[in-house]
């Protein structure tokens, strides 16, 4: 069988939130409108006070056919 | 089917599935299967661990995933004849919607393709010495070259026969048509670096040594280059490598690679995560011993960069003899086109066209006395100009959404009507090089680029909108990557913007001076400033 059209990707999403802090949001959608709105879900489920999301980015998106797909994600360090 | 090949890792637990798919049948067996199977029976017929396959057949689904493919022919060392493009033409015509894109590794790519119609290409490029097989896949792809080779003034020797050798070894020999990775050549003796050694995994560069009072002109040898998301450039291995010595040095290099290149991960495969390991001494030491003693290096005799590009009507070695450097603006042409370039080639030139890394083409072996009537075509006057504009002749792109199921910004169009813009608004007497890219994986080569554009995508309160990071100051002259900036514009300000940071440059700047010197001089922190300045008064 042929693979089939409405493949999903994993997307990566860089936020800027107000007061200049700054996440990278990584989804399983099945295009790049469904991404944004699965991030910014996600983004208001991880904050308790709502987030006013200053810019939000698609930066990447992988498919998923294979076993193994995945982003690495620089994050702060803690000191 | 050809026999099966027992090779030393088929028992590695730690294998990737890709790895084991290769095992189970190789790359180059999908090839019998479309020519038998699936091209009479269809797109539906496809078994999925094929489709992967199809890349050694030199084939790949575009987007949308529809069933329709996007082919790469190899174009040997960039120089192809009138007859054979006259075919790659034809199957554009045919098949390709009049398709023809030159690739950024001298190839030429077609899309829209259906299985169904690729038996009959492969016969047809069959028939004229050209092959699409292994231009994808985890083997060694098109071999890059000096598309002036034989006419080159500034090359120590003719690399032609040894184009013709590597590539007469490595198509199709199953010896090496299951890598951990994509593997890409590059060889060429222009002193200027016309084949962009550093960004390939294993590069043949000019050298001279004098070996027992005899001076041999030879090559140095770079291994573990290459761009994508992490980009590493090549090093120098410290040998030398007498003309006759290529083919077995690249067998060595191969063979390491096939051998100790990495199969657990995909992200970690390439030859440059080998050499990254190893260092470039102890992957010499293997080397050696593979192959046998070789020279340690001797004077090199690469100079600068000419960033691959040849525009105008130049002297050739052969007194009395010109060739013709002409912009394809991003690559792109038709099959009427490419069939001019034919014609043009035979009847002013011996019948050869080059193409270039740049995305574009030269015409090669010009009589004095018919430059000016060559000059004077109208597809020169008005298509592929020899002296195009600043900004037109210095953009490459890569596919973008319009074909590439990875890309998440549009960008050929765009790049070509940004070009035009940036031509249209600002004056500039020197070349600088914007390379435009739809995703982190560079087929259009972002991080060499004086300005190297990615793109993403931005919410706004009108919806999604697609926007570019900026990288600048990239260069293989003094070898070094560009670097990304702090900001991401939206592309209904790239224009103004990018004319606005040129504009400050060209004022800024020495004599002269090109970008990535000028970003070199004055440094990153000043190109953000005046980035930082730009947008506050948006
Ligand atoms: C359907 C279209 C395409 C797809 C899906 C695709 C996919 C990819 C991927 C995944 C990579 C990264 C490979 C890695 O990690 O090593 C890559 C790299 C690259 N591709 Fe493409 N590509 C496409 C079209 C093109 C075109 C049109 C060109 C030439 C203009 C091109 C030339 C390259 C080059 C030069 C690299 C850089 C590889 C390196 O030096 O490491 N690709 N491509
Ligand atoms: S750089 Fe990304 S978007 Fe552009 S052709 Fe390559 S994979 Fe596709």
């Amino acid at each position: 069988m042929a693979e089939e059209q409405a493949e999903s990707f994993l997307y990566k999403l860089e936020a800027v939130l107000e007061g200049g802090r700054l996440l990278t949001a990584v989804v399983l959608a099945k295009s790049d409108e469904r991404a944004f709105i699965t991030a910014e879900n996600n983004i208001l489920r991880h904050t308790v006070a709502p987030p006013v999301i200053k810019e939000l980015s698609l930066v990447e998106k992988k498919p998923i056919g294979r076993q193994g797909v995945g982003y690495v994600i620089e994050t702060s360090r803690f000191e | 089917m050809a026999e099966r090949k027992q090779w030393k890792w088929a028992d590695d637990p730690s294998l990737n599935k890709m790895e084991l798919t290769k095992l189970e049948k190789d790359g180059l067996d999908v090839i019998e299967t479309i020519v038998n199977t699936y091209s009479k029976e269809g797109f539906q017929s496809i078994e999925s661990s094929d489709m992967d396959r199809f890349k050694w057949a030199g084939v790949y689904q575009q987007r949308p995933k529809d069933g329709h493919f996007m082919m790469r022919v190899r174009i040997p060392g960039g120089i192809l004849n009138s007859e054979q493009a006259r075919v790659l033409a034809k199957i554009a015509e045919d098949y390709g919607r009049d398709l023809v894109d030159v690739t950024t590794r001298q190839a030429v790519q077609f899309h829209w393709l259906t299985v169904e119609s690729l038996a009959d290409i492969f016969e047809r490029l069959a028939s004229v010495g050209l092959s699409s097989f292994e231009a994808c896949g985890d083997c060694p792809r098109t071999i890059m070259g000096n598309p002036l080779a034989g006419i080159d003034p500034h090359e120590v020797l003719d690399t032609r026969p040894l184009v013709n050798q590597l590539e007469k070894f490595f198509l199709l020999n199953r010896e090496f048509s299951n890598l951990p990775r994509k593997y890409k050549i590059s060889i060429s003796a222009n002193i200027h670096n016309a084949a962009h050694a550093q960004i390939n995994d294993l590069a043949f560069t000019p050298a001279k040594k004098t070996i027992e009072g005899e001076e041999v002109i030879g090559f140095h040898v770079w291994v573990g280059g290459g761009l994508s998301a992490k980009p590493h450039l090549a090093k120098k291995l410290d040998v030398f490598c007498r003309p006759e010595e290529v083919v077995k040095v690249a067998e060595g290099v191969t063979t390491l690679f096939r051998d100790f290149g990495y199969r657990q991960k995909r992200t970690h495969a390439r030859l440059k995560f080998l050499v990254a390991d190893w260092g470039a001494e102890k992957f010499k030491e293997e080397l050696i011993h593979l192959v046998g003693e070789l020279e340690t290096q001797g004077e090199d005799l690469l100079k600068g960069w000419n960033g691959g590009y040849f525009y105008g009507i130049h002297e050739q070695q052969q007194k009395g003899l010109y060739y013709a450097g002409l912009s394809v603006p991003v690559g792109r042409m038709n099959a009427g086109e490419l069939v001019e370039l034919a014609r043009l080639a035979d009847e002013y030139g011996d019948g050869t066209i080059g193409t270039c890394n740049t995305q574009n083409v030269l015409i090669r072996n010009i009589p004095q006395d018919r430059v000016a009537a060559f000059q004077a075509e109208p597809i020169i006057v008005n298509r592929f100009k020899l002296k195009p504009n600043t900004f037109v002749g210095y953009a490459v792109s890569c596919t973008g959404t319009e074909y590439c199921n990875l890309a998440i910004v549009e960008t050929k169009e765009r790049m070509r009507s940004l070009a035009l813009y940036l031509d249209d608004t600002v004056t500039l007497d020197t070349p600088l090089r914007i390379h435009m890219i739809g995703c982190p994986n560079s087929c259009g080569q972002r991080q060499i680029a004086d300005i190297g554009l990615q793109g993403a995508l931005v919410k706004t309160p009108a919806g999604m909108v697609e926007a570019f990071d900026i990288h600048v100051g990239g260069t293989l002259e003094e070898a070094q990557f560009n670097r990304k900036l702090n900001a991401r514009i939206t592309v209904d300000m790239l224009g103004p913007f990018l004319a606005q940071l040129i504009t400050l440059y060209k004022e800024d700047r020495l004599d002269g001076e090109q970008y990535w010197r000028y970003v070199e001089r004055v440094g990153l922190e000043k190109i953000q400033a005046q980035v930082d300045s730009i947008l506050q008064t948006a």
